[in-house]
């Protein structure tokens, strides 16, 4: 039986505000649902007489974004219950860093979410930082600064192809734009490899700051690059947000309620476009991101065409402060430690913990890292735990497929950018 | 601790927890250690006074028998084996965000209150604790293996499981 | 006469016809002609089915898009297994995820052939000691190509295309030798030997065979009324 969840809050009179403050936030009435869908709804208590069809989508399926598996029950077009299946790239990272050293972890981590290994390098070393009270020289905080909005630029352009590509061939034969945002990316990871001589899985980030410095000549390159990407925006939006058959497949599909998205811990764009406005880099600063303004775009929709309005005005703001970045990096080392060259180097024995959480492309990336207590393997970390975004909103699928169709359910799924690299980790 | 606000202090101290001072060259941020006939109560105060809505992550550590010495905050003696759930909870509430964290020890074979009445976002999270670190949360409406085939024996981040345990006929 | 799955010589009526079917003279010639041109067809038509797990499913993206752009080469990506002719394994594989690729796998029509991409699918990588990981996915399917990197450049990946379409021809003009299957010296023995290795038992064919069809779809390993798995023999510890 699913207990009750309680409801501390009163659902304001309708009509009376477009915004109600709940708990100091202000979220858009509209959204406001009561209850939500029942995600232990008991399918024989549901409707005896309903021909329930129960369909399995994935593990593999091209629109899955990965190794994901939902067993939908349908009631005709409609679902009535959807039950995610995880563990299918379950890879025991967690176990793996903790028989690794602070210097080894970083490589191992680039794997999780495999669309922006940046941030994932960025989370765990932040942790390791501040478990050691170490603080990067500026230049490094600024490259990763431009790393991480260059990647973030790079992913919503990977999320933007294979999302349309799931919208299917409505839009004028569906791959169009996939090869469109990929000749863009592949200019990002072209400037990546220059730096780090690799064209994903960097390992450019250690603890305490970057392995590898920007070549000569780099910054205009990148900055001649990040312009080109810029004029290239509004041909995308020319594709889709003057497409009709765009319009009807995403606009009110996939509502998300703010206080049901705060609860499950759902952070990111997805969050932003239902309008609680909250992000990481401008709430809590971390590398660079006190230098430069960030405005963040918040829409009150919540639904599937709102979170893609916030990750187009998202990478326009990236552009924005990569470049404002790119024209002045400071001078200076670029590691406030020594070059690390035994893993055994770098130890912690105090026994306490460390949570860092920066803003990656999906939402709120983080890590939670104890360290030993014994001076004997002091180099080893104790519990490494990764608070990766896309599993938190994977635990949105269940609150948001009841009542959609099963084509917009697909919609709904790629909305919300999920790496299953991350989800199981 | 200086971060936390007066409000969520004084839930604290209304709950009669020790809050772990830090030393001042450590920037860590651990919080204090809840009995766990208190950690409901102390869950709905924070969401309802201290209107901290948004759930951030649960994580469990497991630790075998030895000095209690080795968790900050959990005195001296010997403890049992046992696993330590970290939570953290954020306010959005005034611009800049507030985390709250809190900690609860749980013995071995024994079990946890389950914050789903309070955060349904604790659901998927305190399933994958059970199925990686073995901790029981009492009350959880659907708590079974998330990350591994429900035939699994055992719990793979336990100290004593082997990270290279062959999986017949896969591994 | 022809010969059973056991071995014994028997005899059928429907041979004769055969046999007089293929000593018509001129038809071996016949024969070959058209089977070097389906060859010919089939190297420079391979339909891939991306077995997109991980990492290397974006490279495999990366390469069928606009930059790289397989289909110069005739391959063409496809999301079902029925229409396809090579299975690309990109990514790691774990046990939970192995009897579905191996059942996909078995839904492949003949012929078909396998490129291991990546070192995940290789040999496990640095997850090969991890206890949820298949170490190699060549453990439970043959595979015919192996495209190293981690993750491979969209160019090994073509180059990993061009060597399979020279192994189809090499293979149809009778110039392909197997390779020795024994692992380079140092390196660590899988804890299930490879398809083709000479210490590899039948049972585990048997079971992986047996996990694939009693398949629970709940996403259990097994169902609860499936017979006992056939389990290697044990050990004597003496």
């Amino acid at each position: 039986m699913p207990l009750p969840v309680p409801r501390p809050f009163q659902r304001p009179a309708r009509g009376a505000t477009r915004h109600v403050e709940v708990g100091g936030v202000r979220v858009p009435y509209e959204l406001v649902v009561d209850p939500w869908p029942d995600p232990y709804l008991d399918l024989d208590a549901y409707d005896p007489d309903a021909d329930l069809m129960p369909i399995n989508w994935g593990p593999q399926h091209p629109s899955t974004h990965g190794v994901l598996r939902v067993k939908l029950f349908m009631d005709g077009e409609v679902c009535v219950k959807a039950v995610p299946y995880l563990g299918y790239l379950h890879r025991g990272v967690e176990k793996l860093c903790e028989k690794l050293s602070y210097a080894q972890v970083t490589p191992i981590v680039d794997k999780n979410d495999y669309v922006s290994p940046m941030m994932n390098e960025l989370a765990i070393n932040m942790a390791f930082e501040k478990l050691l009270g170490v603080e990067p020289p500026p230049r490094a905080q600024v490259i990763r600064t431009i790393f991480a909005e260059m990647q973030r630029v790079a992913s919503h352009l990977l999320w933007l192809g294979t999302w349309a590509m799931d919208a299917g061939g409505a839009l004028g034969g569906g791959a169009t734009l996939f090869m469109y945002c990929f000749r863009e990316r592949e200019m990002i990871l072209d400037l990546f490899e220059e730096v780090t001589g690799a064209r994903f899985h960097y390992n450019t980030h250690t603890v305490g700051g970057n392995r590898h410095d920007l070549p000569g000549g780099w910054e205009e390159k990148a900055i001649r690059v990040l312009d080109h990407i810029e004029s290239r925006l509004p041909e995308y939006e020319d594709f889709l947000r003057d497409n009709d058959i765009f319009l009807v497949r995403t606009r009110g599909v996939g509502r998300l309620d703010p206080l049901l998205a705060m609860e499950i811990g759902v952070s990111g764009p997805s969050l932003r476009a239902s309008g609680v406005d909250h992000d990481r880099r401008r709430d809590a600063p971390y590398a660079a991101y006190d230098r430069v303004e960030v405005k963040v775009p918040v829409r009150d929709a919540g639904d599937a065409l709102a979170r893609y309005e916030v990750r187009m005005d998202e990478m326009r703001e990236s552009i924005r402060i990569a470049r404002e970045l790119l024209q002045d990096v400071p001078a200076g080392p670029i590691t406030a430690l020594k070059p690390v060259k035994m893993p055994k180097a770098i130890k912690v024995a105090t026994g306490r913990s460390a949570y860092v959480g920066i803003e990656s492309p999906r939402g709120e990336l983080g890590t939670f890292v104890i360290a030993q207590n014994e001076r004997k393997t002091a180099h080893l970390p104790y519990r490494l735990k990764i608070r990766p975004p896309s599993f938190h909103a994977m635990a949105l699928l269940p609150y948001l497929a009841p009542g959609a169709t099963l084509s917009d359910i697909v919609v709904i799924a790629g909305s919300l950018d999920p790496i299953l690299g991350e989800v199981d980790r | 601790m200086s971060a936390l606000p007066d409000d969520v202090r004084a839930i604290f101290e209304r709950f009669e927890l020790d809050l772990p001072e830090d030393p001042p060259d450590l920037l860590v941020e651990e919080g204090p250690l809840v009995p766990r006939d208190k950690l409901l109560g102390l869950a709905r105060a924070l969401k309802l006074e201290a209107h901290c809505l948004f759930f951030v992550y649960c994580a469990a550590a497991h630790y075998p028998p030895g000095p209690a010495s080795r968790i900050p905050g959990m005195g001296e003696g010997e403890l049992p084996d046992g696993t330590l759930v970290a939570y953290r909870v954020r306010r959005l509430a005034g611009g800049r965000p507030v985390d709250v964290p809190f900690r609860v020890w749980v013995p071995t074979g024994e079990t946890t209150p389950s914050l789903v009445p309070v955060w349904v976002g604790a659901d998927w999270q305190e399933r994958e604790q059970y199925d990686l670190v073995g901790t029981v949360f009492e009350g959880h409406p659907d708590l079974r293996r998330i990350m591994l085939p429900e035939d699994w024996e055992g719990h793979p981040l336990r100290k004593d499981y082997a990270i290279d345990t062959p999986h017949f006929p896969w591994r | 006469m022809a010969v059973n799955e056991s071995g014994q010589r028997f005899h059928h009526a429907v041979y004769e016809k055969f046999e007089a079917v293929a000593n018509f003279p001129g038809l071996d010639l016949l024969f070959t002609t058209a089977d070097k041109v389906l060859t010919w067809g089939s190297q420079n038509s391979l339909w891939a089915f991306p077995m997109a797990t991980s990492c290397c499913g974006i490279e495999f993206m990366a390469t069928a898009a606009s930059r790289f752009d397989t289909e110069r080469i005739g391959t063409f990506t496809r999301g079902t297994p029925r229409q396809c002719d090579v299975m690309v394994v990109a990514g790691t594989i774990t046990v939970k995820m192995a009897p579905r690729v191996r059942k996909l796998w078995d839904m492949m029509p003949e012929p078909k052939w396998c490129i291991a991409m990546g070192s995940c699918a290789i040999s496990g990588d640095f997850y090969r000691d991890i206890y949820s990981v298949v170490p190699g996915v060549d453990t439970f399917i043959p595979v015919d190509v192996y495209v190293p990197g981690c993750p491979p450049n969209p160019d090994a990946l073509l180059l990993g295309f061009k060597r399979l379409q020279e192994k189809i021809q090499a293979r149809r003009e009778g110039r392909w030798v197997e390779p020795d299957k024994r692992p380079i010296d140092g390196m660590r023995v899988p804890s299930i030997p490879r398809i083709g290795a000479p210490d590899r038992l039948p049972v585990f064919d048997q079971a992986q065979l047996h996990n694939v069809l009693h398949m629970d779809p709940d996403g259990r390993m097994l169902r609860p009324d499936a017979p006992p798995m056939p389990r290697p023999p044990e050990e004597d510890p003496e």
